[in-house]
């Protein structure tokens, strides 16, 4: 399940870009799920963990990477640390999901995401409320961002 | 510092061209859109200015903040564009909020957090998208454009409900004329209220007004609470001072010139946010006369037929009440 802190967290990597840089691993680049997402979000091809072909940069280094996908990639590898999403779009919205199907997973939130008009289960750690669509969703988290 | 700078940012592969109209711009949105790039490569020419292959182009410095020496960096530094990126704790502070007001720069942050101790407009908060105006060889074209464009749109809802976030003369004004035609008012007491307030009401025809000028950090908490509801509409003239202003009911021919290009008028260093500029030179301009403003107590001057009809003239949705 995916566990949502919104507002002000203690304890939680706040530059996840910095985070990112010092402690990625080749192997994440090209997991399935990395690549995918490298490709849906930054329209972007991995070639090999240590380079990506990107349709306006070039070939980059991954820590060229957008701040939403280098994140993504930090909640999916190290699920013991609680990581500043903010620094994901909307657009990393399914994602977080995709990777909270398979294991739990807690994230700080200060803004309110749009994870669309499907149905989900987040929980709200503030108040431990679980809500299942963003109508819930906002209700229960408006008043913390 | 006030008016308004065309930057130019650019290397071998991106372009990206903006105006900055006042003292607070946000850049949020998507990921992968090209923020951090952006910031990077102002960064990058600020360090090595020419040698570093960026090339940038405004008539103002333009300097990259960051870390937790910003206090340190931004002190010696006046009459620039300053540029943050996400992931910079400090910018949500209400420390960081205090330095800058007293500063004479303009500030470009990038993020997604509401950033509620900062009074931004509605106006000035932007996505970046690559507009494919230069292809092939030439570097993609990136601009920025308005998240929120006509937030205050109009509508032809007939409204049964007006929540204004004022609680003194705007709230005093809309309250009186509501009343004559029997629609309620209420007061949210603060912008950070009306979220709240929407709420309490499901299904109703409401028009929230708020001052646009300093709506910034409470305009998508609010979009997402009105959600796909189709019966509310947002109305967010600057402030309703500049309302008045605008009305023409003080026919002053300095207020015409000024509002062709507000921000060439505005000194950032002594007005924060622009609905405070609006409210002191309403107070100047009708000083003396029938008109006088004063907002605690709404001049009863304002509510008279001629006067109120050529401000509620300007309000669109108000045409339909």
């Amino acid at each position: 399940m995916l566990n949502i802190f919104f507002g002000d967290m203690e304890d939680v990597i706040f530059n996840t870009s910095v985070y990112f840089k010092n402690v990625y691993h080749d192997e994440w680049i090209t997991a399935p799920l990395s690549v995918e997402m490298i490709a849906e979000v930054d329209k972007s091809k991995v070639i090999d963990g240590g380079v990506i072909d990107s349709p306006v940069l070039g070939k980059i280094p991954p820590t060229s990477l957008s701040g939403g996908v280098k994140t993504l990639m930090l909640i999916e590898n190290r699920p013991d640390k609680v990581f500043n999403a903010t620094n994901c779009g909307n657009n990393c919205a399914k994602w977080l999901l995709k990777i909270a199907e398979k294991k739990d997973v807690t994230i700080n939130l200060r803004y309110m995401m749009d994870f669309g008009k499907g149905n989900f289960n987040i929980k709200v750690l503030n108040d431990d409320r679980v809500v299942h669509c963003m109508e819930e969703l906002v209700a229960a988290a408006i008043q913390y961002v | 510092m006030k008016g308004s700078f065309h930057i130019i940012v650019q290397n071998e592969r991106i372009k990206y061209e903006f105006v900055l109209r006042r003292n607070l711009t946000i850049i949020r949105g998507d990921s992968a859109t090209g923020k951090t790039t952006l910031v990077d490569m102002i960064r990058e020419y600020k360090s090595l200015g020419e040698g570093s292959g960026v090339e940038l182009f405004c008539e103002k410095q333009c300097i990259v903040v960051e870390g937790n020496g910003w206090e340190k960096q931004l002190s010696d530094v006046g009459q620039s564009v300053v540029f943050v990126d996400e992931g910079n704790r400090f910018v949500s502070s209400v420390e960081f909020a205090r330095f800058i007001q007293e500063t004479d720069n303009y500030y470009v942050l990038v993020t997604r957090e509401g950033l509620s101790a900062l009074p931004y407009s509605v106006e000035e908060i932007y996505g970046i998208r690559s507009s494919g105006k230069y292809g092939g060889l030439k570097p993609l074209y990136h601009e920025m454009y308005q998240l929120y464009p006509d937030a205050a749109n109009t509508s032809e809802l007939k409204p049964k409900k007006i929540i204004t976030e004022d609680s003194n003369a705007g709230y005093q004004f809309f309250a009186n004329i509501c009343n004559e035609i029997g629609i309620e008012c209420v007061s949210a007491a603060g912008k950070s209220n009306i979220c709240s307030e929407l709420l309490k009401c499901k299904d109703e025809n409401i028009v929230v007004i708020a001052d646009g000028a300093a709506f910034g950090p409470e305009i998508e908490k609010v979009l997402k609470v009105i959600g796909q509801r189709k019966q509310v509409v947002l109305y967010l003239p600057e402030s309703f001072e500049w309302l008045i202003i605008e009305s023409g009911v003080l026919n002053d021919k300095e207020i015409k010139a000024m509002s062709e290009k507000w921000e060439n008028y505005i000194e950032s260093s002594q007005y924060f946010s622009w609905e405070r500029f609006f409210t002191d030179l309403l107070i100047k301009k009708s000083s003396g006369g029938y008109l006088e403003y004063n907002k605690k107590n709404l001049n009863k001057a304002y509510l008279a037929t001629a006067v109120k009809h050529k401000i509620l003239k300007q309000v669109e949705w108000w045409k339909e009440a």
